[in-house]
C-alpha cells in the first residue's frame, strides 16, 4: 500500500504526494485534462503539437531549456498525449525537487510570453517527421487511424488518431497555440503527482510556493461531437488494406464499456484470458498451431463513451488472411467458455505486472495522476488490484457475450501487395549495385 | 522566497551506492550473485550464459537466438503448454534473450512464488526438449521476423549498414539473429548440440534480485542448479574488421519510402576499450541525449527530423558506431550534410568544458533512475559477468564518469572517430535521395534494389 496524500490548492490544481524514500529520487507528473479527444474538425493532432510547443521555453526558461536543465542533473523527462489527456513528466534525483517545479510551473503560467511562428514552424516540422516514420514510412503504420474510424463513428472524439492529418498539423496557427493554453492549460485542469523522496509538508510548500500564483481559468468546454454511443457496431464493419507489408495481419476491435465504469474490470480479465502471455487463449491455440506468427489483445484505458478492445494478430508469409481472421474470431466467439482457472491466471499475472510496474517512480507518478484526474482520487492506486480480483466467472462470461459477438467487430486486415510477398531471400551481394 | 527568474538552487545531494552484491557458489562452483533487501516483494532470477550468437557456427548464423526462443518451448519433462501454465499460474513473467555476447534466461515473480518458479527455470536451462515440430514453429517465427526485417526501414537500413561496414564473413557483418537462409537451415538436432556444448555452470551465473532472504534464495538455487555439471568450451573470440577504409555511400532503394532511413558510421570499440567513460561523455555530447549537438542541429534547429542519435555498441569485440535518423525525402543530402559536419567538428575542435560537465553530471545524476527494478538491476549484474567486469565496477561507476575532464573526450574523439571511414547508408527512394547525395563529399554512391541488399548466405 502506497502512502497518498491529496490537496487542492485555491487555483483548483489538484496535488497528489506519495511520499517513499528507498532511494534519492523523487517523480514529478502532470497530467492535463485535455486531448485529441477535445478538437475539432480541421484541428486534428494539434493537442500533440501543443505539447511540442511546451519544451520550447517559457517566460522563464530559454528554448529547450527544459531539457537542458533537466538533463543537466541527472534527470530524466518527456510527454506524451493521448486521447483523454497530456502528461508531462520528470524523474530527478530528490535534490532537484524544486527545479522541476520550477520550470513545470512556468509553462504552466507563463508559456505564452515565449512562443513565436517560428518556433510553431521549426515543431510542426518535427511533428510532421514523426508522423512519417510512426505512419506513413512504417508496414502498418496507419492501423490505428484505420481502426478507429471503422469503430468510432465520424462524429465521435475517438473516431480520429492523436498524431491527426498531415492537413492538420500544416493548418496549425499561432492563434491556435495562444487559445488552447488559455482553455486548458489551466491549474484547474490539472493534476500535480510528487512521488518519491520527498517530506510531504515541505513539498507541499514547495508546490504552493511555484503553483499558488497561476490564476485558474473558466472550466474547459465540453468535448466536440458525440460523445455517447451504442456498445455495439451493430454488425461486423471491416475494410481490406493492400499495402507494402511482409506479413498478413489483422486487427480485429470491439467497442466495449470504457475504463471508468465497473465492467471495465471484467474486460480487463477477458483481455488477458484472450491474449496475454503464453497461456493466453491466442497463443495457446493460435500461436502453438502455427497459424498466426503472433497474436495479443488489449483493452485500452480509454473513457469517453467506450473504449477498444483489440486483438493484433500476424500471420505467416504462407499464411491466407481469411484463415487468419476466421481463427481470431473463432476465439472471440468461444472464450465465454472460459473458466476459473483462467479467470485466476489472469487476475495473478495483472497483478504482479502492476506490483512490478510500480518500482518505477515515473509509472506510479503517472498513475496516481491518472487516477486523481479520472476518479478525482489518487487512492484508488491501492484499490484497484482488489478490485479486479473481485470479477466472477459468470460477470466475465457474461462480459464475452454482451460485447464479443460479431454484431460488435470492426476488422483491418492487411495484405502484403504482389510486390511484397516475402520470398526466399536473394543471394546477391552488396557488389550488385545499379 | 526566491524569485522566478532564475532556476532554483538544488538542496543537499543524499548518497546513493549501487545495492550491495552477495557473491556466492553452489556446489558444482556454479557462480551466484544476489541482491536482497528490495523494498517491494518482486523478485527476478537471471542465468546468464556467455553464450551468445558469436559462438553460433558458420552457417547456422542465427543458432543462439534461436536456441534461446525455444527454451520456452518445453523441457524433458514439461510440454511448451505445462511450463507456460506452471509459470504463469503463480503470476510469473518468463523469457529468454540472446545477443551477440550472452543468452540470458530470466523468471519475475512475486517473492514468494521463487521456489515453484526456480525449478522451472533451472529446467530450461539444463534439459529443453527442442521437440521437432515445436522447434520448426518457432525457425519459422524467427524467418518471418527475418522477413519483416527487410521491409521496416529501420531494421533495413541498420542490417544494411552493418554489412557495408564490416569485412564480408566477420562476426557482426550479418543480423544478431541470422538471414532468412541461415535460419532456414536450423534444425532441432543443432539446437540441441548448441546448448550440450555451450550452456553450463562454468561460463554463467545466476543472478538473483528480489526482496529475498538470501539463505533461502541459496537454497532454492542450490536445488535447481547445484547439481548442474557438464564442462562446456569457452566461446571463440569475435572476428571484426572493416569492409574498406574510405568514405562509401549505399543507398537502399524502397519505392515507396517518403521519408530516408540514414545511418552514417564505421567500426567500433570494444566494450574493454580503456578510454570507455570518456567514450559515453563523447556520444552523449554528440548525439546521446536530447540536448546533444546533433539533437540541437537537425531537429530544433532545422526540423529534419522528429529524433536523431548516435551509438557506440560495443561488444567482446568492436561493435558499430552509429549515427541514425529518419529525414523527409527532400532535405536527405542536407541532413547527411549535417551530420558530417557535426562529427567532423567534434574530431577537429573537441567538446567544450561546458559540454562535458553536462554530460558527466547527467550520467552521475540519472545513475539511480536506470536501477530501480529487479529487471534493471540483474541486468547490469549480468553485464558484469558477461564482460568481466570486477566486482566494485558500479560502486565506483560514479566516481569514474566525474573524473572524465574535456581533454579526455577530445583524446577520444580522435581515436574513435574517423571521418575518413565513414560509411554512409540510406535506405529510401534512391530517385530522390541519389541526386542529394551525389553533391556531397561524402565518397562514391551505389544503388542496391531492396531485393538485393538482402544479406548472404
Amino acid at each position: 500500500m502506497l502512502d497518498i496524500q491529496q490537496h487542492v490548492l485555491d487555483n483548483g490544481l489538484r496535488v497528489v504526494l506519495a511520499p517513499d524514500r528507498t532511494t534519492p529520487v523523487v517523480g514529478v507528473n502532470l497530467w492535463y485534462g485535455v486531448g485529441s479527444r477535445n478538437e475539432p474538425e480541421g484541428r486534428t493532432g494539434f493537442a500533440h503539437i501543443f505539447e511540442h510547443m511546451m519544451f520550447q521555453g517559457s517566460a522563464h526558461v530559454p528554448t529547450n531549456g527544459h531539457f537542458h536543465h533537466i538533463e543537466r542533473v541527472g534527470g530524466s523527462a518527456n510527454a506524451t498525449t493521448w486521447f483523454d489527456r497530456t502528461n508531462y513528466y520528470a524523474t530527478v534525483p530528490s535534490h532537484n525537487l524544486d527545479l522541476a517545479l520550477w520550470l513545470e510551473s512556468d509553462r504552466m503560467g507563463w508559456m505564452l510570453p515565449a512562443m513565436t511562428a517560428e518556433k510553431l514552424e521549426n515543431q510542426r516540422q518535427v511533428v510532421m517527421n514523426e508522423r512519417r516514420q510512426r505512419y506513413d514510412n512504417q508496414p502498418y503504420g496507419d492501423w490505428d487511424e484505420r481502426v478507429q474510424s471503422l469503430l468510432f463513428p465520424g462524429d465521435h472524439p475517438y473516431h480520429h488518431t492523436v498524431i491527426g492529418s498531415m492537413e492538420d498539423i500544416a493548418a496549425a496557427t499561432l492563434d491556435d497555440i495562444h487559445d488552447f493554453f488559455a482553455t486548458y492549460y489551466l491549474p484547474n485542469n490539472a493534476v500535480l503527482s510528487v512521488c518519491g523522496d520527498c517530506d510531504p509538508d515541505h513539498a507541499l510548500d514547495r508546490v504552493r510556493h511555484y503553483f499558488e500564483a497561476i490564476p485558474p481559468g473558466a472550466t474547459p468546454p465540453p468535448l466536440p461531437g458525440t460523445t455517447e454511443i451504442p456498445l455495439s457496431t451493430g454488425e461486423t464493419v471491416r475494410s481490406d488494406v493492400h499495402a507494402a507489408v511482409p506479413l498478413p495481419r489483422v486487427y480485429m476491435a470491439a467497442r466495449v464499456p470504457p475504463f471508468t465504469t465497473e465492467a471495465f474490470y471484467a474486460g480487463e480479465v477477458v483481455s488477458n484470458v484472450i491474449g496475454r502471455g503464453r497461456s493466453s487463449r491466442l497463443y495457446d491455440r493460435l500461436v502453438r498451431s502455427r497459424v498466426a506468427k503472433s497474436a495479443s489483445c488489449h483493452i485500452l484505458p480509454l473513457t469517453t463513451g467506450a473504449t477498444m478492445f483489440l486483438v493484433v494478430a500476424t500471420g505467416f508469409p504462407d499464411t491466407r488472411a481469411e484463415e487468419l481472421e476466421a481463427a481470431v474470431s473463432g476465439e472471440l466467439d468461444a472464450v465465454g467458455d472460459l473458466t476459473e482457472a483462467e479467470v485466476a491466471r489472469a487476475v495473478i499475472g495483472s497483478e504482479t505486472r502492476t506490483l512490478r510496474a510500480l518500482q518505477r517512480l515515473e509509472t506510479r507518478a503517472d498513475l496516481l495522476s491518472m487516477y486523481a484526474t479520472l476518479f478525482n482520487d489518487a487512492r484508488r492506486l491501492n484499490e484497484d488490484l482488489s478490485r479486479l480480483r473481485q470479477v466472477t466467472l459468470n460477470e466475465a462470461r457474461e462480459w464475452c457475450g454482451a460485447y464479443l459477438h460479431a454484431g460488435n467487430r470492426a476488422v483491418v486486415r492487411y495484405l502484403p501487395d504482389d510486390a511484397s510477398r516475402a520470398r526466399p531471400a536473394g543471394t546477391a551481394g552488396p557488389g550488385a549495385s545499379a | 522566497m526566491t524569485g522566478r527568474s532564475a532556476p532554483p538552487t538544488a538542496s543537499p545531494i543524499r548518497p546513493f551506492e549501487f545495492p550491495a552484491v552477495a557473491e556466492e557458489r553452489l556446489g558444482n562452483g556454479m557462480e551466484v550473485r544476489l541482491v536482497s533487501g528490495v523494498p517491494l516483494p518482486v523478485v527476478t532470477a537471471m542465468v546468464v550464459l556467455r553464450a551468445g550468437e558469436t559462438a553460433s557456427p558458420a552457417g547456422r548464423e542465427g543458432l543462439a537466438v534461436l536456441a534461446g526462443d525455444a527454451l520456452e518451448g518445453g523441457t524433458t519433462r514439461l510440454s511448451s503448454r505445462e511450463l507456460a501454465r506452471a509459470l504463469e499460474d503463480i503470476g510469473a513473467s518468463f523469457g529468454a534473450a540472446t545477443g551477440w555476447d550472452s543468452t540470458t534466461v530470466a523468471v519475475s515473480c512475486l517473492a514468494e512464488h521463487l521456489p515453484d518458479a526456480m525449478p522451472i527455470l533451472a529446467e530450461m536451462v539444463r534439459s529443453p526438449a527442442f521437440e521437432d515440430e515445436e522447434f520448426a514453429r518457432y525457425r519459422d517465427q524467427r524467418m518471418a521476423t527475418a522477413a519483416q526485417r527487410r521491409m521496416d526501414p529501420a531494421a533495413l537500413a541498420a542490417d544494411a549498414h552493418a554489412r557495408f561496414v564490416f569485412a564480408e564473413g566477420g562476426t557482426y557483418a550479418r543480423p544478431v539473429g541470422g538471414t532468412e537462409a541461415s535460419i532456414g537451415r536450423i534444425d532441432a538436432g543443432d539446437a540441441r548440440d548448441f546448448v550440450a556444448g555451450r550452456y553450463g555452470p562454468s561460463e554463467g551465473a545466476l543472478v538473483m534480485v528480489g526482496g529475498l532472504d538470501v539463505r533461502a534464495a541459496l537454497a532454492v538455487a542450490e536445488a535447481g542448479l547445484g547439481d548442474w555439471h557438464g564442462e562446456v568450451d569457452p566461446v571463440p573470440e569475435p572476428v571484426a574488421s572493416p569492409r574498406r577504409r574510405e568514405r562509401v555511400v549505399h543507398v537502399v532503394h524502397r519505392a515507396e519510402s517518403v521519408q530516408s532511413r540514414i545511418r552514417v558510421g564505421h567500426i567500433g570499440v570494444p566494450r574493454s576499450v580503456e578510454d570507455y567513460f570518456a567514450l559515453i561523455v563523447l556520444n552523449l555530447v554528440l548525439g546521446g541525449s536530447f540536448s546533444s549537438r546533433l539533437n540541437l542541429n537537425l531537429r530544433e534547429r532545422q526540423g529534419f527530423t522528429y529524433g536523431v542519435r548516435s551509438s557506440f555498441a560495443p561488444r567482446r569485440g568492436p561493435g558499430p558506431f552509429a549515427v541514425s535518423t529518419a529525414v523527409e525525402n527532400a532535405v536527405t543530402g542536407a541532413a547527411v550534410g549535417e551530420i558530417f559536419r557535426e562529427i567532423e567538428g567534434l574530431v577537429d575542435d573537441g567538446p567544450t568544458r561546458d559540454e562535458v560537465e553536462a554530460a558527466t553530471s547527467y550520467l552521475a545524476g540519472v545513475f539511480p533512475l536506470r536501477l530501480e527494478t529487479t529487471g534493471q538491476i540483474a541486468s547490469r549484474i549480468a553485464g558484469m559477468v558477461v564482460y568481466d567486469l570486477p566486482g566494485d565496477y558500479y560502486r565506483s561507476y560514479r566516481d569514474r564518469v566525474r573524473e572524465v575532464t574535456a581533454a579526455h573526450v577530445a583524446r577520444a574523439a580522435r581515436r574513435h572517430i574517423r571521418p575518413a571511414e565513414l560509411c554512409t547508408v540510406v535506405a529510401g527512394n534512391a530517385d530522390d535521395v541519389v541526386p542529394q547525395l551525389e553533391g556531397l563529399d561524402i565518397g562514391p554512391v551505389s544503388v542496391h534494389e531492396e531485393a538485393l541488399a538482402r544479406s548472404a548466405p
